[in-house]
């Protein structure tokens, strides 16, 4: 850790307070319900536009943080999470509201969160550091390995259904395809338009499928029921400490490895978490009735995640879940391409990012306690016009990337494409990976072949593209068995139930 | 049919309108041995297959659904219902897009709340009004003011 750089990072530029900003928004979008934390991070990602790479990439992380604890809040007022991963924490977080102990369940949420975060932080900081002295060794080659790893993930990414994972990841590709052509610089799928000549940016892609989807899926839904009452957090007592560390401990280690398994993310975290918390408790019989283990193991594991989850990202470029995915778009925005070069070549950004995260977990303490009349506040409003704003934050934010109007209708494309594939039934992150490594991978493969003078040998020539091109077969033919193994035991399972009617 | 045919279905005439579009890509030459074309009819030939596997999949699921009548259909049959809103969702979007170049910024942008709002059924009072003239002024004051991102100003304001 660059001491120095921090030292620099922290008194001339504006890193500090965007990560305090970055964590207050992800706390008010993750307090939200429907908002999830990628979108609360895609929202803000136009207005990370003209700042500093190292500033904007701070603030996006933050509100990954921000936005963990706050889904936490709705999960235990309401019974409706705000985010995903806060699924879990609704059934016991709601149970001790019940009992008049809401207040409590929130102290817990935010400690566990802060714990979380930091053993995350902890954990990025161990396992990427040592990667940079890969950086000087990547050649053109090298960078194809990386392309074709990233997109074996694939596989895990398609949550049972791998046929539609790799359609989606093509169609991604394929939308990578528009603009001039890497090598000769030729206009493909311009049809005439000035706006594609350059591409299409990623962020545009993210901002539709995931933001503006979610408006759409949630267009005409029910109004939530309301909070009337005043509730003040109380963080844990010493004796309660030591009552959730086992479990906090749980799900630091949960976190931990959901958090580097490309698919993973928070809610499989947190829900593994729950179950194993309860199942080396001393007192199972009272999860689900109002246990505070049964807060603190997911709130820890998916505060985890939300650290863990950025060892893959800034190790090899590969986003394992939605919110990476739009931290991804942030980097490209900059035009910074995480993975071992990040390192080498931006070595200030990866430093800032470990002290800004820190900034954003200390602050967690002391803003989710402030916040909290603001989020309920916030929980309260009417759907209709909190739809209506978040369209007009997404309109306006749009038009900040490139003063485009073309770009508006591109992402009101984008969003009804997300639409379209929620309902069928189509992951969003093989599309997302498809449209950030289809650029890398077909510009990569190029230029490794014009070095070759044409010769496909040069991929066996480079140690680390075997490597990761064997890391990626292995991967692919994992991802198949486990599929294949997934889908004979739910038949097994189904077979007894036929014989028994 | 069901999604799955009717998606596979889609997914085949963009592919089909792609290895088109693909075939109009000049030669140059600076091209390499792979060509600007190279990728573009890899990711086509794929996404066909694919396509064609969705559909098979989703006409034998189909097969299987009528054969065995006891079997409940899992799909919650809302889904469809909700496209409509998604669609007027997008055509208030294009409007704000017509309308921004010639109304200008504070008012397309007030006239897209009380819209969205209205859409998403909030009761017709006072409150819309207030609301999106609050929003338009908000809006107006971040985005113009405070980022100077300048946003169109239109010809009538």
């Amino acid at each position: 850790m660059d001491f120095a750089t921090i030292w620099t990072l922290s008194t001339t530029t504006w890193l500090i307070p965007a990560a305090l900003i970055g964590l207050v928004w992800g706390i008010l979008g993750g307090a939200l319900p429907g908002i999830s934390a990628s979108i609360t991070m895609a929202l803000l990602l136009p207005f990370t536009y003209t700042m500093e790479p190292v500033v904007a990439i701070v603030m996006l992380a933050s509100v990954y943080i921000g936005a963990e604890y706050g889904g936490s809040i709705p999960a235990i007022l309401i019974r409706t999470p705000g985010t995903n991963s806060a699924a879990a924490t609704v059934i016991d977080g709601y149970e001790m509201r019940r009992q008049g102990k809401a207040g409590e369940a929130l102290g817990i949420s935010l400690w566990s969160g802060f714990l979380g975060s930091l053993f995350g932080l902890l954990m990025l900081v161990t396992m990427t550091e040592p990667l940079s002295w890969l950086a000087l060794s990547f050649r053109p080659t090298s960078y194809f390995g990386l392309g074709i790893l990233g997109l074996s993930v694939i596989a895990s990414m398609s949550s049972g259904s791998l046929v539609k994972g790799l359609a989606a990841a093509i169609v991604g590709m394929m939308i990578a395809t528009v603009g001039a052509d890497p090598i000769a610089g030729i206009n493909r799928f311009t049809f005439g338009v000035p706006e594609l000549l350059g591409g299409i940016e990623p962020v545009l892609v993210m901002i539709g499928v995931f933001a503006l989807s979610e408006l759409m899926i949630q267009s005409g839904a029910p109004e939530l029921n309301g909070l009337k009452e005043k509730i003040r957090i109380r963080l844990p007592s010493f004796d309660m400490m030591k009552r959730l560390k086992r479990s906090q401990a749980i799900g630091g280690i949960m976190g931990l490895f959901e958090g580097l398994t490309p698919g993973g993310g928070g809610s499989i975290a947190a829900f593994l978490s729950y179950n194993e918390a309860r199942r080396w408790s001393k007192t199972p019989e009272k999860f689900g009735k109002g246990s505070p283990e049964g807060v603190a193991a997911p709130e820890t594991a998916n505060n985890t995640v939300a650290s863990t989850t950025l060892i893959p990202l800034l190790s090899f470029g590969i986003p394992s879940s939605n919110s990476t995915a739009v931290l991804l778009g942030g980097f490209l925005i900059h035009g910074l391409l995480p993975g071992p070069r990040l390192f080498e070549q931006n070595a200030e950004v990866v430093t800032g990012l470990y002290f800004g995260s820190f900034i954003a977990i200390v602050g967690q303490l002391l803003f989710g306690i402030i916040l909290l009349p603001a989020c309920v506040w916030l929980v309260n409003r009417p759907r209709p016009y909190l739809a209506a704003y978040i369209l007009a934050l997404i309109m306006s934010g749009i038009y900040t990337l490139d003063h485009s109007l073309f770009h508006i209708g591109f992402v009101l494309g984008m969003g009804l494409l997300g639409y379209l594939m929620r309902r069928a039934g189509y992951p969003f992150l093989p599309l997302i990976l498809g449209v950030v490594l289809g650029h890398m991978v077909e510009s990569s493969y190029r230029r490794s072949l014009v070095l070759s003078a044409g010769d496909h040998r040069i991929f066996l020539q480079d140690p680390i593209a075997v490597g990761l091109l064997l890391a990626s077969l292995a991967f692919i033919l994992y991802s198949l068995w486990s599929e294949f193994a997934d889908s004979a035991k739910s038949k097994r399972k189904a077979a007894p139930k036929e014989t028994s009617i | 049919m069901n999604k799955d045919t009717i998606s596979g279905i889609v997914l085949l005439v963009f592919d089909a309108a792609y290895f088109w579009s693909a075939q109009q890509i000049p030669h140059s030459v600076l091209d390499d041995a792979f060509g600007a074309r190279g990728l573009p009819n890899i990711l086509s030939v794929i996404l066909g297959f694919l396509a064609l596997v969705i559909i098979a999949r989703g006409l034998m699921a189909a097969r299987i659904q009528r054969a065995d009548a006891a079997v409940d259909d899992d799909e919650p049959v809302d889904h469809e219902s909700t496209l409509p809103r998604a669609i007027g969702f997008v055509l208030i979007g294009v409007g704000y897009i017509v309308l921004l170049p010639i109304l200008g910024y504070p008012v397309a942008i007030t006239l897209m709340i009380a819209t969205i709002a209205l859409y998403e059924g909030a009761a017709r009072d006072w409150r819309i009004p207030v609301a999106a003239v609050f929003g338009g002024v908000l809006f107006w004051l971040i985005f113009d003011v405070l980022l100077g991102v300048g946003q169109p100003s239109g010809m009538i304001f």
